[in-house]
């Protein structure tokens, strides 16, 4: 029995998961926030992907700045941020976070009677890029902050039956 | 003979934390990045254990496992999966493959840990002796104590080493009725967040031990601990004598 997709708490599956992924991998507390901050941001970005298939479609979005994608590379590989010299180090890190995150939801969406698979995640990085999505039923940013540091995650789903 | 250990995940972060995870134990880590890499290192490498992950690019973890049941040579060698999902229906399927445990993520090394124990024998390396980690021997038994020598400076990895080692390092010698631990930190140079948290890690794992614990270190560090209100009202002794003599 399929529950109504809009009545699904996404934002809370969303702050749980991303919650849980950051204590238990990071040892990092994350604040909730209403909206971006309007502070300069970094321009070298990072964006953990994963999609979903199945009774119903989406991904998320792991968005945040390379200083804060560099923080938690650090921390995940037990290394000062400084001294992450690969790119493709951190861009590991961002898409394992992701994939977390996403496994989560998954299965909180699983669980309410959507059944889907999960991609592999992927990772984009860069200055200056923009992500556009449409034609999705449903749309969630939750945004987070830890220190100085903000991150958002983005959901986006739509049935397919 | 170490336990060889075999993770597949086209994740390096999470094989460095399974490889990080063993590292306190007599163990060999291998690393395959999916499920073909995976098959190809059973055949040479003959793991004791598989940390297995399911999503993975040109084989998964799933395939792989069902190739691994249909050898009669290597059906008995136990897996452990990991995997994003925790949903009901994923667990199921987990189950119904014969795996002998799973482990969701996010999750912690000691989870890790605890889930091998139950099904593989792990000696940790305290038992052969000092703990080598990165070429730096940082415990060191002296008579009755175990002393936790500290580098110059504490960085992240140190901290990470210590927790790693140090309770298999108490459980070991707490077995030789070696039940007090003396951290030197007479070579630190600096008192940063990490020595803080190494120093935190080290008192809460002696209480839960059953450890009795005591510090040693130069008149400017006991001063910079005292900035720390962590650290604030921790006696710090000047040399390892004197902490001895505080037991």
């Amino acid at each position: 029995m399929k529950k109504d997709l809009k009545s699904l708490d996404l934002p809370g599956f969303i702050v749980n998961a991303a919650s849980e992924v950051f204590d238990t991998m990071l040892s990092m507390a994350l604040e909730t926030m209403e909206s971006v901050p309007d502070e300069p941001a970094d321009d070298y970005r990072y964006v953990g992907s994963v999609s979903f298939t199945g009774d119903i479609a989406g991904n998320i979005r792991f968005g945040l700045s390379g200083a804060f994608a560099a923080l938690i590379t650090a921390e995940m590989m037990g290394m000062e941020p400084g001294e992450i010299a690969d790119p493709a180090d951190v861009a590991d890190v961002i898409g394992e976070v992701s994939n977390m995150i996403g496994g989560d939801l998954k299965s909180r969406l699983c669980d309410a009677g959507w059944n889907c698979t999960l991609s592999i995640p992927s990772v984009t990085m860069g200055n200056d890029f923009t992500i556009r999505t449409k034609n999705f039923d449903v749309r969630e940013t939750c945004v987070f902050r830890h220190g100085e540091h903000v991150a958002t995650v983005e959901i986006n789903v739509k049935t397919t039956s | 003979m170490s336990l060889k250990v075999l993770t597949v995940d086209d994740s390096k972060t999470i094989r460095m934390i399974v490889k990080k995870a063993f590292r306190p134990y007599d163990c060999e880590v291998y690393e395959a990045e999916n499920g073909v890499e995976g098959l190809s290192s059973v055949g040479s490498v003959k793991p004791g254990l598989i940390i297995l992950d399911i999503t993975m690019p040109v084989m998964n973890g799933i395939e792989m496992l069902e190739k691994l049941k249909s050898v009669p040579e290597f059906q008995d060698i136990p897996v452990i999966m990991l995997t994003a999902e925790s949903g009901k229906e994923n667990v199921m399927r987990i189950v119904k493959m014969g795996v002998k445990d799973y482990l969701v993520k996010p999750f912690k090394d000691v989870q890790l840990i605890e889930k091998a124990e139950k099904i593989v024998t792990l000696t940790p390396k305290a038992a052969q002796g000092a703990k080598e980690s990165d070429g730096e021997n940082y415990f060191k038994r002296i008579d009755d104590f175990l002393v936790l020598s500290l580098p110059e400076n504490v960085a992240r990895p140190v901290v990470l080493d210590i927790e790693n080692s140090l309770v298999p390092t108490l459980t070991e010698l707490k077995k030789k009725e070696v039940n007090k631990l003396i951290v030197d930190m007479q070579r630190v140079q600096k008192v940063n967040v990490s020595l803080i948290k190494a120093i935190l890690f080290a008192i809460t794992k002696c209480k839960e031990t059953d450890v009795a614990f005591k510090m040693v270190g130069k008149p400017k560090l006991q001063e910079d601990l005292k900035g720390f209100k962590e650290t604030s009202e921790l006696p710090v002794f000047a040399t390892i004598d004197e902490a001895k003599a505080a037991f």
